[in-house]
């Protein structure tokens, strides 16, 4: 019984482990799918249903790689060995059954069941990773708890197309007539918004522009005549089935207002009519840049790269490129349609397209300028377009031509034509490419590195820079016995004298600067050129080649032509010309300032707070509050979520014979709101009511100083 | 009853002290015997003690029985003594305090020799009334809320309005001071707690006519805020230009497309001119006089131009400002003749780089967008207010007073930029302050109503009223009987009774004019501020004579407090428990 009492306890601490691992399993997987769910959920869409699939996939995933349940009983024997010297290294025994036993064993094992009936195997080694991950569990909800309230990731995150709440005015609580039983109101968006339609139980409504609206109105008992009645204006009546209480009529929303419903006279509540317009399709170009210019040497191709949104849907898209060729009054225009090579008809809200243009293909050569748009159009065939990107290919022609350097100073001209010269013969040698063998063309490239190089040098010394070779290079001749000892010349081939006054030019620093730049182009061009790539070393003998003629443009200077002088003025006849025929013009005229659009409203603001004094209503305040209450409604046509309050208030106070503050209220904080800031103009100070004494004081004053 | 049961207790008391003596001496360990019997005896008498009541008599210090107390609000319970004759106007006050008896009128206390108020005291009225009665005043502690508070309440239509005073926060949080008008926080501050603080709010109201802002600490409301905004009547202008050019081109139309009246005189030749009437009759400029200028307001005009008036009209003109108070806006140029316009306006104009486009200070509010002011600029000298400075401080437009009239000089000749590129706000506020500066005085005089102290309902208002004419004054269609002040004989003094809250009307030489009746409850800290130095300002004159009042010894029995005992009784208890832990 001992030995089973033993077994029994293994069997325990096994189950026990085994429990332990599962447990940690399911915190961990709890863990992986807080973070996943909550990533999503911060960053992607506002749901939990990642999280809660994250969950039960790890957990699966991790229940397969650890496997708990093998845990074998063997194993169990062996920690308790390790951990608990006393069972003597013997706890293995009591998992063979007691016949396989020799004597020894069956002493020994008897011996260890006893000892571990007793034993009290500590919780500690078994949950030991198990509060790990429940602490680490409390400290990542805590975390993800933090970043979504403290830091709000989501506003760090989000782009601009996170889903909004539509900012429709806070719900009111609708006051409806007695007689309806029952609204049943039909929304039909238009067919460009592709949503389905939809039936609300509010008058209330907000619904997209040119949508179709169906009312369906029950009373609880028969009625001779329903009415809507928009912006105080445009009444539609309802039809009915025969037994008078069931109405219903339809009608197109094109205008915000609001409405009222009218029973047999009797009028409801102002009910507000939001219309959610359609905007036109946004157009962000990615690339390329609003001017690009593309030097000789790249490769003339642009990649047009645009985003296209839309709330509803994106019907289709273009290129508009123009290409203009020549200069001077021989500009010539072409124009192109471009389409983008995605195709519209899915007529989703969001595209991002791209298209590549190969200039050429569009006729286009160097000097040539490229202006483009992007046009869009959206399933209401709203059309929106951007600017007009430009691109330009360097004019190499341009560049090359000997035009200036003839007619102006010689300013080494040699040197220039170096430059230039190894363009033309890398351009040959290009063309020459498949006629010549790959030696020779390698040679024939690295022969234009050693011309290239020998520029370089040549124009690093107008910097000071010493030649490559110049200093301890040792001479194949043999020396000049007549030097030996000779101290100068040995200190000469040892010494830098590059601060040489005859060596370095005088230029100014941003010549320098420019120099440099060239010489920092020849560097890349050679070491191209050695490579055998002349393709590749192109770019950047243009652009030496630039940088040199900008320099010896600078060099030249420029004299203006000596001024025009005028004869001098006979300053007796000046001003002395008869002028009895010239007549005086004069001018009169009224200009009356414009009417103050809201002056009814400020007139309304004093009847107003006269009413807060004294809740009474006369004739004359009441016909100031009727013209104030009609520009309010032109307001709420147009606004009915700000001002629709505000109207109900006003024709409260205009019906209600005692005047409720509450109502003022609102209709003040409405009026506020719509008045403007008034004009700050000059006016006069007001006179002190003195009867004249400062009048006098002054006049004795002045005569006192006299 | 009571003999005996001061007898028994102490019969008690004795038992217990011996039986409990006796335990402490049967006790083995004889450690501290002396202390412990000590103790229990003491013990045992502290328990005597509390049963039994224990008095001493003492002599008490009273003072005069003629004495009483008036309570005023916001006294303080603690500071009054019970014993005196309690008085007070207030049913709240009795209410609150039953031990006050309610008195019908302040004349009751006649009667009495000295009296003592206590909390925020009486008003200007109700200390009239006490007359001349010799008070000894305990004021209690500044009320939490707005004390002080002050506002230009008559404005011109686009002015804006000033609400300034000191709220005295004595909670130990912040809060917030809104100013509140047609139902929408129009300014706020928020204010540190346990401090007097001065806040200054603005808005500039959108109507014009009478409203009623009102002022709310955090929610609860501190008063009402009545004002009243006149809208702008337009002034007649004359412009003298030396050539048509873009400035007074500008100014022209923006004053005329808002009813202002120009007439302008531009010479286009030698001895010709091109006139423009807008608004305005017809009349001559070719010869100016002072038939002339007294039909304008303003004259607005070139310095070339008026230097090079005749001296007839240079006369007229001298006189027309300094006598009559035409304003005058002179627009500097290269003349450097010095007359008599430029005295006090010495222009400098160094040479150099002109300085890049800044913002300019108009009237010490800075402009929305920059300007390109050039290098002439106005030295300041003594006598002169300047209106537009430079950020660097440099003066760009002066003003003088010239008799009855003022000067104002301006050294910028191309603000019209500021229309043209669109900036209306700035170019406005400019020549708004110009103009405004310059502009003579209404020759309407409005009569101006003031008060001693915050006119309430149900109260009577002192009016002082300056009036340049005498006639019969009417307040809400009443006639009111005024008194002529005998030194400053256009000022007018009247009491009226307000019997609602609101705006009262007042009319005069057939004028209309109004101020408003406040709420009771209405700035109740205020109200509190001005009894309380009302009241002090009385006790300082009627102080009570004797200072050394008559004090009466009087042989009282006093109870001992029972704390004692029990703090005893505790005491040797613990020390038994104590010691028997230790021994």
């Amino acid at each position: 019984m001992a030995e089973q009492g033993g077994l029994y306890k293994i069997q325990s601490l096994r189950r026990r482990w085994i429990v332990y691992h599962v447990l940690e399993d399911v915190l961990l997987s709890v863990y992986a799918g807080l973070y996943v769910g909550a990533l999503i959920y911060y960053l992607l869409s506002p749901t939990l249903l990642w999280g809660i699939i994250t969950f039960p996939l790890v957990l699966a995933i991790m229940l397969a790689m650890n496997r708990p349940w093998q845990m074998s009983g063997e194993k169990i024997a062996a920690f308790l060995n390790s951990e608990y010297p006393e069972l003597q290294e013997s706890s293995q025994l009591l998992l063979i059954p007691a016949e396989d036993l020799n004597p020894l064993q069956i002493i020994a094992s008897s011996k260890t069941a006893d000892v571990l009936a007793d034993l009290k195997v500590s919780h500690k080694p078994f949950a030991k990773r198990l509060v790990v991950a429940f602490i680490s569990l409390i400290v990542a909800t805590g975390l993800i708890w933090a970043l979504g309230r403290i830091f709000h990731i989501e506003r760090i995150f989000y782009g601009p197309n996170r889903p909004v709440a539509v900012c429709a005015p806070a719900t009111m609580p609708e006051k409806v007539l007695p007689q309806i039983s029952g609204v049943a109101v039909t929304i039909t968006p238009p067919a460009y918004t592709g949503r389905p339609e939809r039936t609300q139980d509010k008058f209330n409504l907000s619904a997209e522009e040119g949508a179709a609206v169906t009312w369906h109105i029950k009373t609880n008992i028969a009625i001779k005549k329903v009415l809507l009645i928009f912006n105080d204006k445009e009444q539609l009546q309802l039809k009915n089935n025969n037994k008078h209480t069931e109405w219903y009529v339809s009608k197109n929303i094109t205008n915000p207002g609001f409405y009222q419903v009218s029973i047999d006279g009797k009028l409801s509540d102002l009910y507000y009519v939001q219309v959610v317009k359609d905007t036109a399709p946004v157009i962000r170009i990615k690339s390329p840049k609003q001017y690009t210019y593309i030097d000789a040497g790249e490769a003339p191709k642009v990649t047009i790269g645009a985003v296209l949104n839309d709330d509803y849907g994106i019907a289709n898209a273009t290129i508009m490129a123009t290409v203009a060729k020549g200069r001077g009054e021989g500009v010539k225009f072409k124009e192109y349609k471009l389409s983008f090579p995605q195709g519209f008809d899915t007529r989703k809200p969001l595209y991002d397209v791209q298209k590549l243009i190969n200039l050429p293909t569009l006729n286009m050569e160097p000097g040539d300028e490229l202006y483009f748009y992007v046009q869009a159009q959206d399933t209401r065939k709203q059309l929106s377009r951007t600017d007009v990107y430009t691109v330009s290919i360097q004019d190499t022609a341009e560049l090359l031509s000997m035009n200036g350097m003839l007619a102006g100073v010689n300013v080494k001209p040699e040197f220039f034509r170096s430059e230039r010269q190894i363009i033309i013969d890398a351009e040959q040698l290009l063309k020459d490419k498949d006629s010549i063998s790959v030696e020779k063309f390698n040679a024939r490239s690295n022969d234009l590195g050693i011309d290239q190089k020998l520029l370089r040098l040549r124009y690093g010394k107008f910097l000071g820079e010493e030649g490559e070779d110049a200093i301890g290079a040792p001479g194949n001749e043999p020396a000049d016995p007549a030097d030996f000892s000779n101290a100068k010349k040995i200190l000469k081939e040892y010494t830098d004298d590059h601060d040489n006054a005859e060596d370095a030019g005088f230029f100014e620093p941003a010549v320098k600067a420019q120099l440099k730049a060239t010489l920092t182009e020849m560097w890349k061009a050679e070491l191209q050129l050695r490579l055998y790539k002349p393709q590749a070393a192109l770019p950047f003998a243009y652009k030496a080649l630039r940088l040199l003629k900008d320099l010896q443009q600078k060099s030249r200077s420029y004299v203006a032509k000596t001024a025009y002088q005028p004869t001098p003025l006979k300053m007796e006849k000046r001003l002395s010309g008869e002028l009895d025929k010239i007549i005086q013009p004069v001018n009169r005229q009224d200009i009356k300032p414009p009417a103050d659009q809201l002056d009814a409203l400020k007139k309304a603001v004093n009847v107003l707070e006269a009413l807060k004094i004294n809740p009474a209503l006369s004739a004359a305040d009441s016909r100031t509050l009727q013209l104030a209450n009609q520009q309010l409604s032109l307001r709420a046509a147009a606004q009915p979520g700000a001002y629709l309050p505000a109207l109900n208030a006003m024709r409260r106070i205009l019906s209600a014979p005692k005047v409720n503050t509450r109502d003022i209220n609102v209709v003040e904080s409405a009026l506020q709101k719509t008045l403007t800031t008034l004009k700050k103009m000059p006016s006069s100070g007001e006179g002190p009511a003195d009867m004249g004494l400062s009048k006098q004081y002054y006049k004795n004053l002045k005569q006192a100083n006299r | 009853m009571q003999g005996n049961f001061t007898y028994l207790v102490i019969a008690v008391c004795i038992l217990l002290a011996l039986g409990f003596a006796w335990q402490e001496y049967r006790r083995v360990n004889k450690r501290n015997l002396l202390l412990r019997v000590l103790a229990v005896l003491l013990a045992a008498a502290s328990l005597a003690c509390i049963a039994l009541p224990i008095k001493y008599t003492g002599s008490v210090t009273k003072t005069g029985e003629h004495n009483a107390i008036l309570l005023t609000d916001g006294f303080n319970t603690d500071s009054v003594n019970a014993d005196s004759n309690i008085l007070t106007t207030d049913a709240a006050i009795k209410k609150a305090y039953p031990k006050a008896r309610l008195i019908n009128g302040l004349d009751e206390l006649s009667q009495t020799d000295k009296l003592h108020i206590y909390g925020y005291g009486l008003n200007d009225d109700e200390l009239a009334q006490l007359d001349s009665l010799p008070i000894m005043f305990h004021p209690a502690n500044p009320a939490a809320g707005v004390s002080h508070i002050n506002w230009n309440g008559r404005i011109k239509a686009g002015e804006a309005l000033h609400v300034q005073g000191i709220y005295n926060n004595t909670s130990a949080q912040k809060v917030k001071l809104v100013l509140r008008g047609l139902n929408t926080g129009l300014d706020s501050v928020t204010l540190p707690p346990n401090t007097r603080t001065n806040f200054d709010l603005k808005t500039t109201p959108k109507t014009t006519g009478k409203v009623v802002f009102t002022l709310h600490a955090d929610t609860s409301l501190q008063g009402s805020i009545p004002l009243e905004i006149t809208p702008v009547k337009p002034l007649k202008v004359l412009m003298l230009s030396a050539s048509p050019d873009f400035e007074s081109k500008f100014l022209k139309n923006w004053l005329t497309e808002n009813g202002y009246a120009v007439a302008l005189r531009a010479a286009i030749s030698k001895g010709k001119f091109n006139s423009e009437y807008i608004n305005i009759v017809q009349l001559s400029l070719d010869k100016l006089s002072s038939q002339t200028f007294e039909k304008f307001d303003v004259l607005i005009g070139d310095l070339s131009v008026l230097n090079a008036l005749s001296p007839a009209e240079t006369g007229a003109l001298k006189q027309e400002v300094a006598d009559k108070g035409l304003g005058l806006i002179v627009r500097a140029d290269s003349t450097g003749k010095a007359s008599w316009l430029q005295k006090q306006f010495p222009v400098d104009k160094p040479s150099g780089r002109e300085p890049a486009p800044a913002a300019l200070i108009i009237n010490s509010k800075n402009s929305v967008s920059k300007l390109n002011y050039g290098l002439a600029h106005i030295i300041y000298q003594n006598g002169t207010q300047p209106l537009v400075k430079t950020a660097q401080g440099r003066v760009l437009v002066n003003s003088a007073i010239s008799g009855s009239g003022k000067i104002v000089f301006t050294a910028l000749g191309n603000t019209f930029s500021w229309t043209l590129s669109g900036n209306k706000q700035d170019y406005s506020a400019f020549w708004s302050v110009l103009v405004t500066r310059a502009a003579r005085k209404d020759g309407e005089v409005q009569n101006s109503i003031g008060f001693l102290s915050l006119p309430y309902v149900n109260e009577p208002a002192q009016l002082n009223i300056a009036s340049a004419k005498t006639s019969s004054l009417l307040i809400n269609r009443q006639t009111t009987a005024s008194a002529q002040n005998p030194n400053v004989p256009f000022e007018y003094s009247a009491a009226y009774w307000p019997a609602t809250v609101g705006w009262q009307n007042v009319e005069q030489n057939g004028m209309q004019n109004s101020w408003y009746a406040y709420a009771k409850n209405d700035w109740a800290a205020v109200q509190a501020t001005g009894r309380i130095s009302a009241t002090k300002k009385y006790a300082d004159v009627h102080k009570i004579t004797d200072i050394v009042t008559k004090q009466i010894q009087q042989k009282v029995r006093i109870d001992v407090p029972k704390i004692y005992f029990y703090i005893l009784l505790l005491a040797a208890c613990t020390f038994l428990w104590v010691e028997t832990k230790f021994s």
